[in-house]
């Protein structure tokens, strides 16, 4: 763990993510005007000492909006990454594990859900329900378990031939002990590794949605909405795509630092003292 | 420890070659020079040029009756005309007939075509192509969703080759206004052949200023001058239709002078190109009336919108001006009545409601909402005021919502904001009558004729009367006014109609909003002001002068 | 081994069925079909033709006799005609009686996308390589670190917005590339090499933008793998025999740290069928996202269909072709997966 905060990379995003947690938090106080306030008398206007990141199509102020936003972008991130990573974890054990014909099954499972694509399952489930967040965030889940699965199921397959689980085995410990006390903590790295980039590419999925128009509803603000709006006047409302690019940018450069930081970190055998 | 150099020089330089490769790619482009021209000369018209246009959709093909998309109707209508159509006034004139007689029993029309007509294979274009193609169009096996109209023709005949006559049951007005609207098809080439599947949706002959040269199919469309148009011969030598969905691309294009015409959004219109003179210089901003208006609709069919005070409280609590300044940024008007301002339907007598937040107040608590638990939204027996509003993904249509519910927070109504996509929302919702309040808008056409939206038959799920709306006088009125072909009584008829439906308020007009083209100062006799029907009524006479054309390799 | 693809392609048929049925079974989960969105909301149109075209396409029957219609079709690789756009064919073309040919949809927008897609995964692979290698020969250093963050921010930049700021700046600033669009007006009239410069130029931001969000991954792949292979124990052996340092990396780190690019590389080959809706539709390439995009609107189930089976078809072959890279490579997975 003090390997794992002492490099650079991770520390980098540690404070980068810190920062937006902080601002996400402290939003409504921090937040000049009410993120849903229109005036149709001040719309689209460029940054100025009154609104410091200008204001949107209904003159609402973008910096409060921003501020907003990033409770969203923050939330669907985590929760949608922490249903995909608990379903991933779920499966990808028992796959390992048990091997056979259980094994066989959830790594089909894998493929049918690999082959549908995404963005179709989410649009026709979005359809079907509201398009509301905590449905957008569910639908990511239920869309991007795949690869923990995929990656928990390796390493049990390989951890389950070491000796100290062999030894375990023969010691007489039950499935379930191997599992939680010798498996699973050995194979959390990728896990980690794996939730924190998760999380970058949940935020990069919701803007994505938001242009498609399958995002939150309005009023709601999210950078990926912000972003939208902005994309017909870029040359000349450039603040509209500015703010939100490079707060989506530096939330997932943050994410990425950190996520790639553990893995260089934890990963014994990219550490300079390998263990061999 | 190592001495990485030449392994590191190796793979510094495939690094920086490939941050290269697109300068390089780019360092091959065409330098483009325009020889400074004066676009702002008086020139006279010419023949020759080319046009490029933006479109955001594709024909799914071009037989018109078939394909009723927009992208579908603007290509078929250079490519076919019809019997009669409107000119500038929106008045009905000339096209393939020369001239009409109504008989004295109002149930018959007689159509005289022009003589010496000929499609655009040499073939000449008759009578029997009219009748063939009123045959194909009201025919069981036609997929086509406007065969209606044309059903309640009773004997359709061509006593010879330059004259149609169509007799109806009852007089019908709204007949001539559908004549204007089916394009005349040669029945020399579609004889025996499944209108459905035939090879002639891609490749059409027709009869009008333009002919198909080329489709390439997702990027562009082009047309080029038909030598025997029946109404004359274009200017324009060559229409190309570039097929470029995204609007922000579109605009990037038209700044490029690579497209000569698009179809501008209100910011680009009042906020871009005044802030860059340099734009102005070069291509003229045009503004003209769009043929519908948006509105917020209720469902009579549920609770409170049964009860009038209730929408004419929420038809006082919207500013539709706000609406009209915030989302369009001035650049639409105000209604009062279900059509475009300006034509002879609207009642001038009639206003549309003001903002007027108080009154909407009084009229909820006349009807029982008041904040009896002090929490801010009204209610009545225990029960919020609280609903929600449904529109689909139109960017105009979802910033209304937004403006009218913070107008309604205001007043105490607790509203929400779903937007959908448009199948989902018209087979989910629409049709089934699954829906408070919706903001949509109505594409009309040029006949005053609106059984179809307004009257008490028209509720079943498929049919338009999707609001529910039952008056029996607005029934009456409506039916009477297909009976009646004269304009003036008809006028009279469709004015007390609007008077009626802006008492009963069963919608809140919001706004007509104004179409903006865009168009290159290179194509000279665009009519500014646009007339009542547009500034295309006379695409035909547009010409581009020599100077002022692009270079003619390049567009080839 | 055999036995394991044997088995493996054994249950690829079944698992077909599985998955068309599935993907059939959400496509009725939206609501509406392409009757909904045909001719618009036009209140000229009647409901009865809408019914007429409902019966033609079995669109009122049971979700499950439409899959049995499908079903039927398919077996014999006949992939339908699309609902939407008048019965042009899904997949291939088509000649009716009289010699006229209708281009299938998917034969049209197939290639455009493989082409835009075979030259992105070029571009990243001819970028990654190096970039990774310097980054895990500097591991920790500032080359590493610079690299790092640079292909981050490659993968972070919201695309629409570079793609935006490009066309901008290379198309209307200064006129040297094409703005949006696979092919100028005289297309025609070049000569072979005009063309495929003209080609060129249009795909160059779209290509560049597409490969940028790729190259994070897989130069981040290039550097882990180089770093796994860099501390083994052949590695130093290399090193202590005295050989020049280029040899040991390219010779003996690179080859063997390949191995498993090789496989993600396999696991790529799905993806080459998709294109982005957003890429395809700023930059007017009619590919295959954008008409699956326009299929899933419009509710057009036969093309919806042949894209999710072609999709379906070549995820499963490609993660079979991982698999058995990754087994293969790893002996001890080998021996479990044998078991």
């Amino acid at each position: 763990m003090n390997r794992a905060l002492s490099n650079p990379l991770a520390q980098w995003g540690c404070a980068i993510i810190a920062s937006i947690l902080l601002l996400a938090m402290f939003a409504p106080l921090i937040a000049p005007f009410d993120p849903d306030a229109i005036n149709v008398k001040a719309i689209l206007l460029s940054p100025s000492g009154t609104h410091w990141m200008g204001t949107d199509g209904l003159g609402r102020d973008v910096f409060s909006r921003m501020l907003y936003g990033s409770r969203i972008s923050l939330l669907v991130g985590f929760v949608a990454v922490g249903i995909a990573t608990a379903i991933g974890v779920i499966l990808g054990a028992v796959a390992g594990f048990y091997r056979g014909w259980v094994d066989i099954v959830i790594m089909r499972l894998v493929d049918v859900m690999l082959s549908i694509p995404t963005f179709f399952l989410i649009l026709a489930v979005i359809a079907f329900l509201t398009p509301s967040i905590w449905n957008i965030m569910i639908v990511i889940g239920l869309t991007s378990w795949m690869g923990v699965t995929r990656l928990i199921r390796a390493e049990f397959l390989s951890l389950r031939e070491r000796e100290f689980v062999l030894a375990a085995e023969v010691l007489g410990a039950q499935d379930a002990r191997l599992i939680f006390r010798h498996l699973l903590p050995n194979s959390l790295t990728p896990v980690i590794v794996s939730f924190v980039l998760g999380v970058a590419s949940a935020v990069l999925v919701e803007s994505g949605l938001s242009f498609l128009g399958l995002g939150v509803q309005p009023p709601q603000a999210s950078w990926g909405n912000i972003l939208t709006d902005g994309k017909e006047y870029i040359q000349f409302a450039w603040w509209l795509s500015f703010f939100p690019g490079m707060a989506i940018l530096l939330t997932v450069l943050g994410y990425n630092l950190l996520g790639e930081g553990l893995r260089d970190a934890l990963d014994p055998r990219t550490t300079k003292q390998a263990k061999g | 420890m190592t001495h990485p150099e030449t392994s590191g020089l190796q793979a510094r330089a495939s690094w920086i070659l490939c941050l290269l490769l697109p300068l390089i790619l780019a360092a091959c482009g065409k330098p483009e020079g325009m020889p400074s021209v004066d676009l702002d000369h008086a020139y006279s018209p010419q023949q020759g040029g080319t046009l490029i246009d933006a479109m955001t959709g594709e024909p799914s093909g071009l037989i018109p009756m078939i394909a009723g998309e927009s992208a579908a109707s603007a290509i078929a209508g250079y490519i076919f005309n019809s019997l009669i159509k409107y000119d500038a006034k929106l008045e009905l004139e000339a096209e393939l007939a020369k001239s009409w007689d109504i008989s004295r029993d109002q149930k018959t029309i007689t159509f005289h075509l022009k003589p010496g007509l000929k499609w655009a294979d040499g073939v000449p274009l008759t009578s029997a192509d009219a009748l063939f193609t009123w045959k194909l169009v009201t025919d069981e096996h036609t997929r086509t969703p406007y065969g209606a109209d044309y059903k309640l023709v009773l004997k359709a005949e061509t006593p010879d080759p330059l004259t149609f006559r169509v007799s109806y049951s009852q007089p019908y007005a709204p007949a001539l206004d559908s004549w204007a609207g089916l394009q005349i098809l040669p029945k020399h080439l579609l004889q025996g052949q499944d209108i459905n599947t035939t090879a002639f949706a891609r490749k059409p002959v027709g009869s009008h200023y333009y002919q198909l040269e080329d489709w390439r199919n997702g990027e562009r469309i082009s047309l080029v001058r038909n030598p025997l148009a029946s109404q004359g011969q274009a200017h324009i030598d060559r229409i190309v239709e570039r097929i470029i969905p995204d609007s922000a691309s579109q605009f990037l294009e038209l700044l490029a002078d690579n497209i000569d015409s698009m179809v501008l959004n209100p910011i680009q219109y009042a906020r871009i190109f005044p802030s860059r003179p340099e734009l102005g210089k070069k291509i003229a901003l045009y503004r003209e009336l769009g043929n519908g208006y948006t509105y917020l609709g209720f469902n009579l069919k549920h609770k409170p919108f049964d009860d009038k005070r209730v929408r004419l409280a929420i038809n006082y609590a919207i500013d539709k001006q706000e609406i009209i300044d915030g989302v369009l940024l001035g650049l639409g008007e105000p209604v009062a009545a279900p059509y475009k301002p300006g034509t002879r339907w609207v009642n001038p007598k009639l206003k549309p409601y003001g903002y007027d937040p108080e009154k909407a107040r009084q009229l909820l608590k006349e009807a029982g909402f008041e904040d009896h638990d002090g929490d801010g939204i009204l209610d009545r027996d225990g029960k919020p005021l609280a609903f929600e509003i449904l529109t689909n993904q139109n960017k105009q249509r979802e910033m209304s919502a937004v403006l009218i519910q913070r107008r309604l927070q205001e007043i105490g109504i607790d509203a929400h904001i779903r937007v959908l996509e448009w199948a989902s929302f018209v087979g989910r919702f629409i049709k089934t009558g699954d829906f408070d309040v919706i903001v949509l808008g109505w594409s009309l056409s040029q006949d005053p004729d609106q059984f179809g939206i307004w009257h008490s038959s028209q509720t079943k799920p498929g049919q338009f009367n999707i609001i529910g709306y039952q008056n029996p006088k607005v029934d009456k009125l409506l039916e009477q006014g297909r009976l009646e072909l004269n304009p003036n009584k008809r006028m009279k008829i469709y004015h007390e109609f609007s008077r009626l439906l802006l008492e009963d308020s069963p919608v809140v007009y919001l706004y007509a909003g104004y179409g903006l083209p865009a168009i290159h100062k290179r194509v000279k006799g665009i009519p500014n002001p646009a007339p009542p029907a547009g500034i295309g009524y006379n695409s035909h006479e547009w010409y581009i002068p020599e100077p002022l054309r692009r270079n003619e390799m390049a567009t080839q | 081994m055999t036995r394991y693809l044997l088995k493996r392609l054994f249950w690829m048929a079944p698992l077909l069925v599985g998955i068309s049925l599935v993907s059939f079974l959400i496509m009725h989960l939206a609501p509406g079909d392409v009757t909904t969105t045909e001719a618009g909301f036009n209140p000229k149109a009647s409901e009865e033709s809408r019914q007429k075209l409902r019966k033609l396409y079995h669109l009122d029957e049971p979700v499950l006799t439409q899959y049995g219609y499908w079903l039927q079709r398919m077996v014999t690789l006949d992939f339908g005609t699309s609902f939407a756009s008048h019965q042009r064919p899904v997949f291939l073309a088509r000649q009716d009686g009289q010699g006229n040919v209708s281009k299938g949809l998917i034969q049209e927008a197939l290639p455009i996308t493989l082409l835009i897609n075979v030259l992105s995964l070029g571009l990243i692979v001819i970028c990654a390589l190096p970039l990774g290698v310097i980054s895990a020969v500097t591991q920790n250093r500032p080359p590493d670190r610079a690299i790092t963050v640079f292909v981050f921010i490659g993968f972070a930049v919201p695309g629409f917005w570079l793609a935006l700021m490009m066309m901008y700046w290379l198309g209307v600033a200064h006129a040297w590339l094409p703005i949006s669009g696979l092919h100028s007006l005289h297309y025609e009239h070049l000569n072979l090499l005009g063309k495929i410069a003209d080609s060129a130029r249009h795909l160059a931001i779209p290509v560049f933008i597409s490969a940028l969000g790729g190259l994070a991954g897989i130069s981040l792949f290039v550097r882990n793998g180089m770093l796994d292979v860099l501390h083994q124990d052949y590695i130093t052996t290399a090193r202590a025999k005295g050989l020049p340092e280029n040899t040991v990396i390219y010779r003996h780190a690179l080859r063997n740290a390949m191995l498993p690019l090789i496989t993600i590389l396999g696991l790529s080959i799905p993806g080459l069928i998709g294109g982005s809706v957003i890429a395809e539709s700023l930059f007017a390439i009619p590919g295959m996202g954008k008409l699956f995009y326009d299929s899933v609107m419009m509710r057009d189930f036969p093309v919806i269909m042949g894209i999710l089976t072609i999709g379906a078809v070549l995820t499963l072959l490609g993660n079979l072709l991982a698999d058995v890279a990754y087994a293969w490579a790893d002996p001890r997975v080998r021996r479990g997966v044998v078991r």
